[in-house]
């Protein structure tokens, strides 16, 4: 709560809460026009394989089937955020179990799955990428053998199946390892994990007799799915409106182009409009997961528990195609640098091609899987030396001042506090209190992603106001928290504001929903245009008052000046008569962060935009029979600049626990042969009701230079510190360290009696 | 598959609508009658975002046929706010932030209101064993289960008074 504000950094409820608890709020998956078809994918069944053959004769032939597309009729292009490598639909060569080879719309959902049934492929095997180790062998198999044509981001260093490495360079590591007393070296792996959103990909596409095709989705990037999308259509984007109504989640799964593309495609070629929704099989086998991964870490520290050097390579198994590999891997090098003075680092991230389902972006890319390894080994190095956890990470935080891995110059830096704070409300003092009982911690630190915003603000003749924006709202109340700023600064209420959002055609463009940026570069819009308004408005009321602008402010929904008022409603109703009314754009781009750009090598992400810093700490319990982990106590501190609303930041930090400890202790697309194993909600197990604890959350607030009122991105720093706060709780409890995720209760069995086992030698 | 006329009472009011008996109950309640408040996803009675009341119990709707509801009372989230306002459930989701995307939660109120119905003094530990069947990715589910208790002992409250 804050005293100096009225309506930001207030608990109020979100604006769009009353349709979602009635049931009016309509979502893409809501979404449909009178005369729909319903549209299907037809999917890869081999890994690898030359497609010598595809017939649709008698899918065609299939009772209420209206079109059938497939790489014949689509243009013959590529894309790809940072590599162009992906088609719309294979042609000559299948790369994964789930690639799109053709899509149906039928007149039902049932007459479309007929006609995929009746589609008949051949195909002729090729030897299968399989995982990491395959992918990086000598003489490995390429999953593209034509890599080297593709258009990319020229900064990229790929080679062969690697399509991108990242590399952060500083001081000099052999330096360090002289200086160091100890070094430790441990290898961890992650597994492949998926969003979770519970509304499907969906989207319904109609043409219309301009050749403009208007696509109703639940894409967090509508201006991006408008670029690809014209691409793949061949059109003007001019051409392609993409209007996003609610999406139900999205996490980074919905970034990039998803079945928007397969709906304008059956709907330009059936003349019909056309919606396409996933299935949970389809998410679970050809969306955008987190990818796997593997990661080496060997770092050298002084007696004393200082660190002197560290050298780390992370692996992204990224799958068929690049997706959103590239960047991932550069994002990675970063946390694995840590939120530590480490005068010597040789960082490098891989995106490496399997024939696996395209991965993506997931709530912190990079962010959990780098983190674990970091904090896991942060304690085992604070055991081995015999320093208490806590202690050995304030001797190496950064503090204000100090330089990221890059160079950047850190400023705001909250961590201390909490790291502190955390570990209190644990009782830290107290790591062991009984058998099979741990405490653990972990700390990292995370990018508020920048990218420009655009708003138009309007005040209606009623004194009410329209927040335009091309943001999307996915559910983090990011848009009521840019509407909370707004209102802050023309003196109305929350409640006056009515939001319209995600039209590429209607409102100013956006970067869109990713990276923890919207609260704070739609908030920062909102205050641009605020104050264009103000400028306005003190004109055209300052004559009226008889007084000089100068001397006016704006309160309570009026113009107030030293000796009278006029109200919004008033001055709008006035600009109607006379100046086409009351209206202001306001834009925002976050400042570039200067770095150190010698010290980077293929990197797309070389410095944290208004870092933000957190703490997790955990109290455990460990049934050393079952495996079975119970949590009593959550806490998560973080440094969120300033809360904007309390209320749904704590909601952010309560998801990105829940997410992060489904991650950390029973989620895993399992591959097998290339082939996923649990496509399905049963077997691909995401926590419920009884699964997670009650999370704790202290927010802490050391205001940023650049957010609203100094805030920070609060959305996906809560996903990165679960599994190392977990792992190192388990291990803190049952001296079992389980170093890849899940960690599952077999894998603590096990540890522990392996640690019994050396315990008796 | 010939069609055949089911009459569904449905929030109170009666439809008749012409079905395939193959058809699920959510299927009709969201392509025939436009009634798009309960949700789809896994279609396997998975995730829970199509939960409505069939009698008062909370049913998996993507699951449930059609023409079993045939004179049973359905309730579905439309039919849960009334002309003095919201449900106590939905005012509560709403005062306490338990809303984030949204997608899960028609389901999630009815899944809890059948169980308030029959157990108005509910534990924590109750909650979140009735909705145990309902997937929330966006909350972590504390604020959904804070929401429910209050609305249970408003409830709770409101029937003592009457």
């Amino acid at each position: 709560m804050s005293p100096g504000t009225r309506v930001a950094g207030h608990s109020l409820p979100r604006l769009d809460a009353p349709g979602k608890v009635t049931g009016t709020a309509v979502y893409a998956a809501d979404f449909a026009l009178p005369g729909m078809l319903y549209g299907k994918v037809f999917r890869s069944g081999q890994p690898h394989a030359r497609l010598v053959r595809l017939d649709t004769a008698r899918a065609e032939a299939v009772a209420g089937v209206r079109a059938i597309v497939t790489a014949a009729d689509a243009a013959d292009i590529r894309y790809g955020a940072a590599v162009r490598d992906e088609p719309v639909f294979a042609s000559d060569v299948v790369r994964y179990v789930g690639q799109p080879v053709a899509a149906v719309a039928a007149v039902t959902p049932e007459a479309a799955e007929a006609a995929l049934a009746a589609i008949e492929a051949m195909y002729e095997p090729r030897p299968p990428v399989l995982d990491l180790a395959a992918a990086l062998a000598p003489g490995a198999p390429l999953v593209h053998e034509a890599w080297r044509s593709y258009t990319a981001i020229p900064i990229l260093q790929r080679d062969g199946n690697v399509c991108n490495r990242a590399r952060i360079v500083v001081g000099d590591v052999e330096r360090g390892w002289v200086e160091a007393d100890r070094i430790f070296e441990h290898r961890f792996t992650t597994a492949m994990v998926h969003q979770g959103y519970t509304e499907p990909r969906a989207a319904v596409a109609a043409w219309d007799s301009s050749g403009q095709v208007t696509v109703w989705s639940n894409t967090q990037l509508p201006f991006d799915v408008q670029a690809t999308l014209a691409d793949i259509l061949g059109v003007l984007p001019s051409k392609v409106r993409i209007i996003v109504p609610g999406v139900g989640g999205g996490f980074g799964g919905k970034l990039r182009i998803g079945v928007e593309h397969f709906a304008a495609m059956l709907a330009r070629k059936s003349g019909r409009p056309v919606k396409v929704m996933t299935t949970s099989e389809e998410e679970l086998t050809a969306a955008y997961p987190r990818q796997g991964t593997v990661i080496e870490l060997k770092t050298g520290v002084t007696r004393d528990g200082r660190l002197t050097a560290r050298q780390g390579r992370i692996y992204f198994d990224t799958g068929a195609f690049a997706g959103s590999g590239p960047g991932v891997a550069s994002v990675a090098t970063m946390v694995l640098a840590g939120p530590y003075r480490t005068p010597n680092l040789h960082l490098e991230g891989y995106a490496v091609y399997t024939n696996k389902t395209n991965c993506g972006s997931y709530r912190a890319p990079s962010g959990p899987q780098a983190n674990f390894a970091v904090e896991s080994q942060m304690d085992i190095i604070a055991d081995a030396l015999g320093i208490d956890p806590l202690e050995l990470r304030l001797r190496n935080i950064v503090r204000e001042g100090d330089e990221g891995p890059t160079g950047q110059v850190l400023s705001a830096v909250g961590l201390e506090e909490c790291l502190r704070r955390a570990a209190d409300a644990i009782g830290w003092t107290e790591r062991r209190p009984g058998p099979g009982r741990g405490k653990g911690l972990a700390c990292g630190w995370w990018t508020t992603t920048g990218g420009s915003s655009g708003v138009y603000v309007k005040i209606n003749p009623d004194g009410t106001v329209t927040l335009n924006t091309g943001a999307v709202e996915i559910g983090t109340a990011a848009l009521t928290g840019a509407a909370q700023v707004l209102a802050e600064a023309l003196g109305v209420d929350l409640s006056d504001i009515t939001i319209v959002s995600g039209d590429t055609f209607s409102t100013p463009f956006d970067f869109g929903a990713q990276g923890s940026r919207t609260a704070f570069a739609v908030g920062n819009a909102c205050r641009a245009a605020a104050a264009e308004l103000q400028r306005k408005l003190f004109a055209l009321a300052a004559p009226q008052l008889g007084t000089a602008e100068e001397t006016l402010e704006l309160r309570d929904k009026h113009v107030v000046g030293p000796a009278g008022r006029v109200s919004l409603a008033e001055l709008a109703r006035q600009s109607q008569a006379t100046g086409g009314g009351m209206i202001a754009h306001g834009t925002f781009i976050a400042p570039g962060t200067p770095y150190d750009t010698k010290r980077v090598e293929g990197h797309v992400y070389p410095a944290f935009h208004s870092p933000s810093f957190h703490a997790h700490a955990v109290d455990l319990s460990v049934d050393t029979e079952t495996g079975e982990v119970t949590i009593h106590k959550y806490v998560v501190a973080q440094d969120v600049g300033f809360a904007l609303n309390p209320t749904y930041i704590e909601g952010q930090i309560e998801g990105g626990v829940a997410q992060g400890l489904g991650q950390t202790l029973s989620e895993e697309i399992v591959y097998r042969d290339g082939r996923v194993l649990n496509a399905n909600l049963t077997d691909y197990k995401m926590p419920t009701t009884l699964d997670v604890p009650r999370i704790e959350s202290i927010l802490v607030e050391h205001p940023g230079r650049v957010g609203p009122f100094g805030a920070k991105g609060v959305g996906e720093p809560p996903n990165v510190e679960p599994p190392a706060a977990v792992a190192n709780a388990i291990a803190s409890a049952v001296g079992a360290r389980v170093t890849s995720l899940p960690i599952t209760a077999e894998k603590i069995v096990l540890g522990h009696l392996r640690e019994v086992a050396d315990g008796a030698r | 598959m010939p069609k055949i006329p089911i009459a569904l009472t449905i929030n109170g009011e009666p439809h008749e609508v012409l079905v395939e008996p193959d058809r699920t109950l959510l299927d009709v309640l969201r392509s025939d009658l436009g009634l798009t408040g309960t949700k789809t996803n896994c279609l396997d009675a998975e995730c829970g975002v199509c939960t409505v009341l069939v009698d008062g119990l909370a049913v998996n709707s993507c699951l449930y046929l059609a023409v079993v509801a045939t004179g049973r009372a359905i309730t579905t989230i439309e039919g849960l706010a009334s002309a003095g306002g919201l449900h106590p459930l939905q005012a509560a989701f709403v005062e306490h932030g338990a809303v984030q995307c949204g997608y899960c939660i028609p389901g999630m109120i009815l899944s809890a209101k059948a169980y308030l119905d029959e157990h108005p003094h509910p534990s924590e530990l109750q909650i979140r064993e009735a909705l145990a069947g309902n997937l929330c990715r966006c909350t972590g589910y504390q604020k959904i289960v804070d929401a429910v208790l209050a609305a249970a002992r408003r409830m709770a409250a409101t029937a003592v008074a009457s």
